[in-house]
């Protein structure tokens, strides 16, 4: 490349854009993310993941407090019997929904951008899943029956309650986690078999050997790669929408006012989407910077994560909305209670940190400055981080504080331990997203060169789907040689 | 592969067209004129006329508002490949304003349809009472106007800035339409959710679904892309833009026909198994009407032909590069969209069987017979593909690799 170009986010409609920056060529694309596993260990590194490390600690530590002393370390009580646990079960699976959104249906919708973010999303997933596990498993209060929960045959004949939402729920997540983990992987083996070819020591060749399956970039190879891929991208796909709507259903298929409302499938699936993208934000923003690849995840493609970040938003807003109007409209009183008492009862600031998060905070990305300043872009991820957890926070405790029955109205609060479990369980996501960056592949190298100009020149001119690149003769500057108009 | 040359080709609406939809308008016409003397002949035949004059109009309505959603979807999404096909969904959403005048039968009929309508009954019923602020007929009248001026004035700038980049070329217009395209898409949301509330759920007033928009809006997006499907076929074997739409974009529209099926399912499995599963009187009761004395069929038909079957039929990749197939897929759809929509409707008006009277088929004659006529008189001024979009050359090309 003659020119280097540095902005990529200008229009120009009968052109895509390119996404990859800088002058890479394949090598230096191959260099620049492999020297982030290669190189010296850096320091910051060390300090961030000692840090994470103490918080994850800390976290398994408490769990040990909670399993040898009980639940009662815990602020919740009857009747509010789902309280940070859950919220922070539901929290973290919407987390996990962005890398799968990104690796199946935006490669459904031949979203070619999603190549230079993809793996880091799906790695987040993979983390974010492993911690919402910890919380129903915990929940259930005698851990070591957790096993009852799978359908086991067994003398006693006894089998789970099929017809529960919770028990959906165990082979919603462990199926999501299953095919997520299997899609993180399979997409991983030929940029892990690059590793493997670059290793300089023995340990890194053996290892990386061993998970690169025998990779050795064949077309016979590639061609049964991309045929998995896409299936896996199809069986995924509806995946993405099963999860969080199962966990939806375990509010919603009760009869609690604020609970049960129909649009809250559709409804979590959007929030689980607007809340994993905001994490990849939150995290890939600060990374980008730190390990300098502006030129592979550009300008672009923050701006294309903030544009998903404000449709999902709105269409988050759309169900607020929504349930408020048909509480209102229901003409029942315990429907409307529950609203007025969400935005005006004791919990009211809850509700309101979750509107202006969730609601208001993403409308600076209607303005291309805000959607082009990563500082903004950071600023407002992170404050949708914050919007999603208090969306289940009320959900879940203003529902439950304030039933039926007036005499057992409670209100609820976290102890420390509820508070540092919490904390203690991003110390988690963050350790394993720090060996995953520190150790493997974190941005995909083959499908990044994929979109690169260099990939597909021998064709001529053939183009494939989506093209990103190159000139097709545009047909209306024919039509007019001669001047015939 | 070579780019089609489009510009060899015809790509205008010609005679034939004109005499269709000469022969649909007559059709239409005759239709309306039986529907009336069957429901003035038969007992109870005026009120089960108003009932399915809206099963059919809410239909034709949702096809013409999933085109203008479709429409804008392109130009949000930069969409690339669908140049090809966008100008026969802005002909269909074109057709908005014929049924904005088409609404007047559904007002002039309202005290048939929507017993909230009725002073007494509001009186004698507490529920009805706390609605009454939103369900009365002056803010009804209020909002389906304000609705109605929305999608006109979507379409007239969706549809006309992109007519007039046939003759102008600037790029542009594209960026303009691109950027109008997301606050269009909240107008859209709102005005659609509301609509259906308005125009459907509110047959029984006591009845709610949070969800009930999203239904009505998945349908009509499954209808959408089936009519797109079946016109590009029909265009293309009467010799028009033989070289513009090819197989790929064949294949793309079933693609989004099975996903919007499937999401369609989604949606219906949502609302019917949450409120199954609470089993509260208030939300059952709609169902339970739609389940008893032969109305449990309908719906069965509706698991069946609006899901299972179309699940399996475009499941894999061969139906959908097999235009002929497809359109057979998509022409199926297009009824089972009617059937979902008798299904919402009609159970108001028949409880105690579900069996289509001979009005309900001809007023949907005359629905889709006029529907066609507005669609042909839309798109006949006019090229059938967008001639000069900076995105056409990549919608030419493009291939599903």
């Amino acid at each position: 490349m003659a020119t280097e170009i540095l902005d990529n986010t200008a229009e120009d409609p009968g052109r895509r854009a390119p996404l990859v920056l800088g002058g890479h060529t394949f090598t230096t694309l191959t260099e620049t993310v492999c020297e982030v596993v290669e190189r010296p260990t850096p320091r910051a590194w060390w300090v961030a993941f000692s840090l994470s490390l103490a918080l994850s600690g800390l976290f398994f530590a408490l769990l040990g407090y909670l399993v040898v002393t009980g639940i009662g370390v815990w602020g919740l009580n009857i009747p509010t019997a789902w309280a940070f646990d859950i919220t922070n079960f539901v929290f973290w699976v919407g987390i996990g929904h962005a890398g799968t959104l990104i690796s199946a249906i935006l490669f459904l919708f031949r979203q070619k951008w999603r190549t230079a973010i993809n793996r880091f999303a799906e790695g987040m997933t993979i983390f974010a899943v492993v911690c919402a596990l910890v919380f129903p498993t915990i929940h259930t209060g005698r851990p070591w029956f957790d096993y009852w929960l799978m359908p086991i045959p067994n003398q006693m004949k006894m089998w789970p309650q099929f017809r529960s939402p919770l028990l959906w729920d165990v082979f919603a997540v462990s199926t999501y986690f299953t095919v997520s983990l299997l899609f993180w992987y399979v997409g991983m083996i030929p940029d892990l078999a690059t590793l493997r070819d670059r290793a300089k020591t023995r340990l890194r060749k053996v290892l990386y050997g061993i998970f690169s399956l025998g990779w050795r970039g064949s077309g016979r190879q590639w061609h049964h790669y991309e045929r998995v891929y896409l299936l896996l991208a199809a069986l995924a796909t509806p995946l993405v929408l099963s999860v969080h709507s199962v966990v939806s259903f375990d509010f919603a298929v009760s009869q609690l006012p604020g609970w049960h409302t129909t649009i809250f499938p559709p409804y979590f699936v959007a929030g689980a989407i607007f809340g994993g993208f905001a994490m990849v934000l939150t995290l890939l923003i600060p990374i980008r910077a730190w390990l300098g690849l502006h030129h592979i995840v550009t300008a672009r493609h923050l701006e294309n994560m903030a544009k998903i970040v404000l449709a999902t938003g709105m269409m988050v807003g759309y169900a607020y909305a929504m349930e408020l109007f048909i509480a209102w409209y229901s003409g029942n009183p315990y429907e409307r209670f529950v609203f007025i008492n969400r935005a005006l009862g004791p919990y009211a600031w809850a509700y309101w940190t979750m509107i202006g998060c969730n609601v208001l905070a993403p409308q600076l990305f209607w303005f291309e400055r805000g959607r082009r300043n990563p500082l903004a872009l950071w600023v407002v991820a992170m404050l949708v981080n914050v919007g999603m957890w208090f969306e289940r926070f009320v959900i879940i405790v203003t529902s439950l504080t304030r039933d039926f029955l007036p005499s057992s109205w409670d209100y609820f609060r976290p102890t420390w331990v509820d508070l540092l479990t919490l904390a203690g369980s991003f110390g988690l996501f963050l350790t394993l997203l720090l060996l995953f960056i520190r150790f493997l592949p974190s941005f995909a190298m083959a499908e990044v060169k994929s979109v690169m100009p260099e990939a597909g020149l021998e064709h001529g001119r053939h183009r494939g789907h989506g093209q990103y690149w190159g000139e097709i003769p545009h047909q209306h500057d024919r039509q007019f040689e001669g001047g015939t108009p | 592969m070579s780019i089609p040359d489009i510009f060899q080709e015809e790509r205008r609406l010609g005679v034939g067209a004109e005499r269709l939809g000469r022969m649909a308008a007559g059709v239409g016409v005759a239709a309306i004129a039986a529907s009336l003397v069957l429901a003035a002949v038969t007992a109870g035949g005026v009120r089960r006329l108003a009932f399915a004059y809206l099963t059919s109009y809410a239909w034709a309505l949702s096809l013409a508002l999933g085109a203008l959603f479709f429409v804008i979807l392109q130009h949000l999404t930069r969409a690339g490949w669908s140049v090809v096909v966008r100008r026969l969904a802005e002909g269909v959403a074109a057709t908005l304003p014929y049924w904005a005048a088409l609404v007047l039968p559904v007002l002039v009929s309202m005290g048939v349809l929507y017993r909230w309508s009725h002073g007494d009954v509001v009186a004698a019923d507490v529920l009805l009472q706390a609605k009454s602020a939103y369900l009365n007929v002056p803010f009804f009248v209020v909002r389906l106007t304000v609705y109605f001026l929305v999608w006109l004035l979507l379409t007239r700038f969706f549809v006309g800035r992109s007519r007039a980049q046939d003759a102008s070329g600037d790029p542009a217009v594209s960026l303009l339409l691109q950027r109008r395209a997301a606050p269009a898409m909240i107008a859209f949301a709102l005005t659609i959710t509301f609509a259906s509330f308005d125009l459907l759920m509110s047959l029984d007033p006591h009845w709610f679904s949070t969800v009930f928009g999203v239904y009505y809006f998945a349908g009509s997006i499954v209808g959408v892309v089936a009519l797109l499907t079946v016109m590009a076929l029909v265009l293309q074997r009467s010799g028009l833009l033989r070289h513009a739409i090819t197989v790929e974009h064949y294949h793309d529209l079933g693609k989004l026909l099975f996903a919007f099926t499937v999401f369609w399912a989604y949606i219906a499995f949502s609302q019917y198994m949450l409120c199954w599963y609470a089993a509260l009187p208030e939300e059952t009761g709609w169902f339970v009407r739609r389940q008893t004395h032969g109305w449990g069929v309908v719906g069965l038909v509706l698991v069946l032909g609006h899901f299972l079957l179309p699940f399996l039929a475009l499941l894999s990749r061969t139906p959908k590069r097999t235009p002929r197939l497809l359109a057979v897929a998509a022409g199926w759809m297009l009824l089972m969209h009617w059937v979902d929509l008798y299904w919402l409707v009609v159970p108001e008006v028949s409880r105690e069987d579900a069996v289509p009277r001979l009005v309900d088929m001809t007023v949907f004659v005359a629905v889709a017979a006029l529907g066609t006529a507005f669609v042909i008189w839309a798109l006949r001024r006019h090229s059938l593909v967008p001639e000069r979009d900076p995105r056409l050359a990549e919608s030419l090309a493009f291939e599903n690799a």
